[in-house]
């Protein structure tokens, strides 16, 4: 796809057989990160279209008080599958997408750090959502909610399959996205360009380099309450129906424990499109490039610790409360700086009006707003009245689309013409703009007000109460100008795609390297890069007599770790993160003893003869990993076998445990006890097993001599890392489930 | 006894702390004179003198756990970070001690610091005996100390590179978050002395009664303090190590981030 397209080009691609079958392959089997950053968006563009659908049957069905248009279980499908849509199938993979088209251009990179790993990480999400609406066919659409909150979310209340299809669909989709997290993580640290230090990274890219890993902290939270909610609906455990000694209070604090993090996943990668197309309008450098920096790493571990905010309607007690109100309101200053640099950028700048730019300033003010009545919900009080209305509602649609889709929408006219060598049209461009703006603002100002009337969020209808009515209804007359501005801006898509302005290679004469290729950029991204220096290279290369001051030291030195090593590792933490949140499920189950089986029933000397095996197993592949380094065929693959007899001596030794249990009368559903006990357990068999498949290909491969001088050693490093991560993990699982009851 | 007779009187009068304050403080002035930094000293000193002599000292004593977490926080966060800070620009460890300066070292003493205290045997031994409690002191500044200097050791090259200095404070901050957490929602308590103390100073009836504190909320209190401003410090400290590398001109601290 080198440079432009025109119909007729386009017409004989499609109707020639043999090259149809040429594009079908090279756009299906492709891991060139533009083109699937390109499915990405297309695949966004089709579910946003399905969420879209949803959200106007939703408004037409709340436009009159008493309205019978849809039946009430049709309407809370609808909520769910809305929310649940415009999260993880329309933001999720369109900023991907942008990200994965965008950062390795920024960088100097030909491609991301591992293309293969990028193609499963796209391919998961048109399977999650094939996933998710399957439901649909499969006895009904899940109707508990985006947040899926526990008991309802639970067999006995929700018995048609298709929680267990959002649960599955939702668990596929964020493997699908730590993927692309370690991808970019590994792809900034490992294969920046000569003289792109990370003191000199464009915002965008840093940004989401930050982003990344709140993905990787934050969904495998997600995927370990998934997995435990699936094992209640599946395997009739225990951990959130209050019937067996579960708590669904648990459920939230997981959910949200992932959930808040996840609105910074959604958006960082808003700010810094922002960040990066503000300077660029502007005419000046970004104000205080540092602090927007740092500002961003601040929200992105704030995130992670301020979930309660969420909850302070479940009654958590004064005391976490008061720390959660004030946790909340520091994530205030965090954002308050990047707005403050935002418009301290614009503040004399000979600003250019085009469309980029003035979605980027109805983002500053419908993000002011959103950040306004998002940070009066850190007050408990005021949070008790609005919660559960519609001034929540509003107030996260301003996050949502006022923020985040108004970005979404800059960043897309602002690199289109990159990717398809073709200028959208500005005509047309304003027109999405104005009516977005107007139908926005149309839809969700109202909400704010009919909240604070007392109106009730989740309620597929509502009585005629004085001027509920009217709000109503205006809000719903907004949508239609929003599908408006979405028809055009699909129509602006595919009509400049063929007919518009060709390009260049820098239309917006911006700083940043993408720019500095062909427009589209050919397959390996760059003939050769400008020298860099600075944070704005093309700036310096056009003005030559004053180019920005030089960040860091003069050199193009740049220290470039193996991106194996720095990809396990990441991989590493979000199974950390996994492991962590089924350890403290399990310990929070535990301080709270049920009837029945308990850690009594647990062979400990047994397991800790087992125990050690799979610890030894870490030193014999240490020895392995020698032998290769010195080239000792036989020797390395000796230690490599003896690695995997002890895993799998550990994995009988889990079997004999199991069974004997089992023999027992005790399996998964006897009681809470053995639901985490099991499940805990279970999952690290998993690991260990998954490790040892992995250690069999490698004896394989050693033992067809593929591993001969030093090829696949850092793989086989790699590998290593997550072996020794596997018997870490069980010094906690055996100090938790184990140790604790002998010495207490 | 009532509130303002409580923060009137109950001032722990503790002569080996203030014995061991002024021979800090003559040392510190015998050994660096001039080239140190008495500012952070003296705000060592002071703090460590709160946390020891004030009324918290009091509660923290067998009373509540969570004026033993704000104790314990002063002791092994700020007074530590104080008196690393307080050294000369010129000063070096020298070889038996060099060996404790290990990224890893540090990183354990400061999170284990946090989780060894804190178990339940630990715990209620330094709250009643006076011996343990000395015992927990010296360790919490011993361990605190290690762990800062990573950070804020005196000379540059003694440091970690900030992106390194991240990673150690964000995984320490996770670490000491996460016990936090178990604290936070332990149905059982941790420190069994906190649940029913003796009440040597007649405060319990105040305690539960003007302040609202039961036993229950005071662990979560405790856990909470553990959990959201000790995790405020660390970003604190995260924040500190963007702006030393934003700050330092030469960008030799790329090779540690992985």
């Amino acid at each position: 796809m080198n440079g432009t397209t025109t119909i007729a080009e386009f017409r004989e691609a499609v109707l020639d057989p043999a090259k149809r079958r040429h594009y079908q392959l090279a756009w299906l089997s492709t891991v060139d990160h533009k083109r699937i950053a390109i499915l990405y968006m297309l695949t966004a563009l089709v579910f946003f279209i399905i969420g879209g659908v949803e959200a106007l049957f939703i408004r037409l069905q709340l436009a009159v008080p008493n309205n019978h248009f849809l039946q009430p279980d049709t309407f809370n499908q609808l909520f769910t599958m809305h929310g649940t849509t415009m999260i993880f199938l329309v933001v999720m993979p369109v900023l991907f997408g942008l990200v994965n088209y965008v950062l390795p251009l920024q960088i100097g990179a030909r491609d991301m750090a591992f293309p293969r790993l990028n193609a499963f990480g796209f391919w998961c999400v048109p399977l999650g959502g094939i996933l998710l609406h399957f439901s649909v066919l499969a006895g009904g659409a899940p109707a508990v909610g985006w947040f899926s909150y526990a008991p309802l979310s639970e067999t006995p209340y929700s018995s048609s399959p298709g929680v267990d299809y959002w649960a599955v669909a939702l668990f596929v989709l964020g493997i699908g996205s730590i993927s692309f997290a370690i991808n970019t993580i590994a792809t900034v640290i490992a294969l920046r360009g000569p003289g792109m230090t990370m003191r000199r990274l464009p915002l965008f890219t840093w940004i989401n380099f930050v982003n990344a890993f709140i993905i990787i902290f934050a969904l495998p939270v997600l995927n370990a309450n998934l997995a435990m909610i699936l094992i209640d609906r599946q395997l009739q455990g225990h951990f959130f129906l209050p019937i067996g000694g579960g708590s669904p209070v648990l459920w939230q604090h997981i959910f949200w424990a992932f959930g808040h993090p996840e609105v910074y996943i959604m958006a960082l990668p808003a700010f810094a499109i922002v960040s990066e197309i503000i300077p660029v309008f502007s005419r000046k450098p970004i104000f205080g490039y540092e602090f927007v920096a740092a500002s961003s790493v601040a929200i992105a571990v704030l995130s992670l610790g301020v979930w309660g905010h969420h909850m302070f309607t479940v009654g958590m007690g004064r005391p976490l409360d008061v720390f959660f109100a004030i946790s909340s309101m520091l994530i205030a200053i965090p954002t308050g700086v990047k707005v403050l640099n935002w418009t301290a950028t614009m503040l004399g700048g000979r600003i250019r009006f085009d469309v980029p730019m003035l979605c980027c300033i109805a983002f500053l003010i419908q993000f002011l707003v959103a950040g306004l009545t998002g940070i009066s919900h850190a007050s408990v009080a005021l949070d008790w009245q609005t919660k559960n209305s519609y001034f929540l509602v509003a107030h996260f649609h301003f996050v949502a689309v006022g923020a985040i889709v108004f970005a979404v929408i800059s960043g897309l006219q602002y690199w289109f013409p990159k990717m398809s060598g073709r200028m959208l049209s500005e005509r047309l461009g304003k027109w999405t703009f104005w009516l977005m703006v107007i139908g926005f603002n149309m839809t969700f100002v109202i909400q704010h007000f009919l909240g604070l009337l007392g109106m009730p969020r989740r309620v597929y209808t509502y009585p005629d109460l004085p001027n509920w009515g009217w709000m109503n209804m205006l809000s719903t007359s907004g949508v239609f100008f929003m599908s408006a501005a979405a028809l055009i801006l699909v129509w602006n898509l595919a009509t400049s795609f063929f007919r518009g302005k060709v390009a260049g290679d820098n239309p917006w004469d911006a700083w940043t390297l993408e720019w500095a290729t062909t427009s589209s950029p050919p397959h390996e991204n760059f003939i050769a890069l400008p020298p860099i220096r600075s944070r704005r290279p093309l700036w310096d290369l056009a003005n030559p007599d004053r180019p920005d001051p030089i960040v860091g030291e003069n050199s193009a030195a740049v220290t470039r770790p193996d991106h194996n090593k720095v990809g396990i590792l990441t991989f590493i933490l979000s199974e950390a993160g996994f492991f962590a949140a089924l350890i403290l499920a399990y310990l929070y189950f535990y301080a709270r003893p049920q009837a029945g089986p308990g850690p009594k029933e647990l062979d400990v000397p047994r397991t800790l003869v087992f125990s050690v095996c799979l610890f030894a197993s870490s030193f014999t592949f240490w020895r392995s990993e020698v032998a290769l380094t010195k080239q000792r065929r036989g020797s390395m693959l000796g230690w490599l076998a003896l690695t995997i007899l002890l895993g799998g001596i550990f994995l009988v030794g889990q079997g004999t445990e199991y069974w004997k249990l089992f023999q027992t009368g005790v399996d998964l559903s006897t009681n809470l006890f053995s639901t985490t006990f099991f499940t805990l357990t279970g999952f690290h068999g998993l690991h260990v097993l998954l490790g040892l498949i992995a250690l069999l290909i490698f004896l394989w491969l050693a033992w067809e001599g593929d591993l001969a001088s030093g090829r696949g050693e850092s793989a086989f490093k790699s590998v290593g890392y997550y072996w020794h991560f596997v018997d870490v993990v069980w010094v906690f699982v055996l100090l938790t489930v184990y140790i604790l009851p002998l010495v207490r | 006894m009532t509130t303002y007779q409580f923060f009137t009187t109950a001032w722990t009068w503790n002569s080996i702390v203030f014995i061991l304050s002024a021979v800090a403080s003559v040392g510190y002035f015998l050994a660096f004179g001039q080239r140190g930094r008495p500012l952070y000293f003296a705000a060592a000193v002071v703090v460590f003198l709160l946390a020891l002599i004030s009324p918290f000292n009091a509660l923290a004593n067998g009373y509540l756990f969570s004026a033993h977490m704000l104790q314990h926080i002063l002791l092994v966060l700020i007074v530590p970070a104080l008196l690393v800070l307080s050294l000369p620009r010129s000063f070096s460890l020298h070889s038996p001690f060099a060996y404790f300066t290990h990224p890893l070292i540090g990183w354990i003493a400061g999170v284990g610091a946090m989780w060894l205290w804190h178990a339940p045997t630990l715990c209620n031994a330094a709250a009643t005996s006076r011996t343990v409690s000395a015992i927990q002191t010296t360790s919490l500044l011993l361990m605190g100390s290690l762990f800062w200097w990573q950070v804020l050791a005196p000379r540059e090259e003694q440091r970690l590179s900030p992106p390194a200095g991240i990673v150690y404070l964000f995984t320490a901050c996770t670490a000491c978050s996460v016990l936090g957490i178990i604290l936070t929602f332990a149905p059982v308590s941790i420190c069994p002395v906190y649940q029913n103390p003796v009440d040597r100073l007649g405060m319990l009836g105040t305690i539960r009664g003007d302040w609202g504190l039961t036993s229950d909320r005071d662990q979560q209190i405790g856990g909470l303090l553990m959990w959201v401003p000790m995790c405020a410090i660390y970003v604190t400290a995260i924040l500190a190590q963007l702006a030393r590398w934003h700050s330092c001109p030469a960008p030799q601290t790329e090779k540690s981030n992985a």
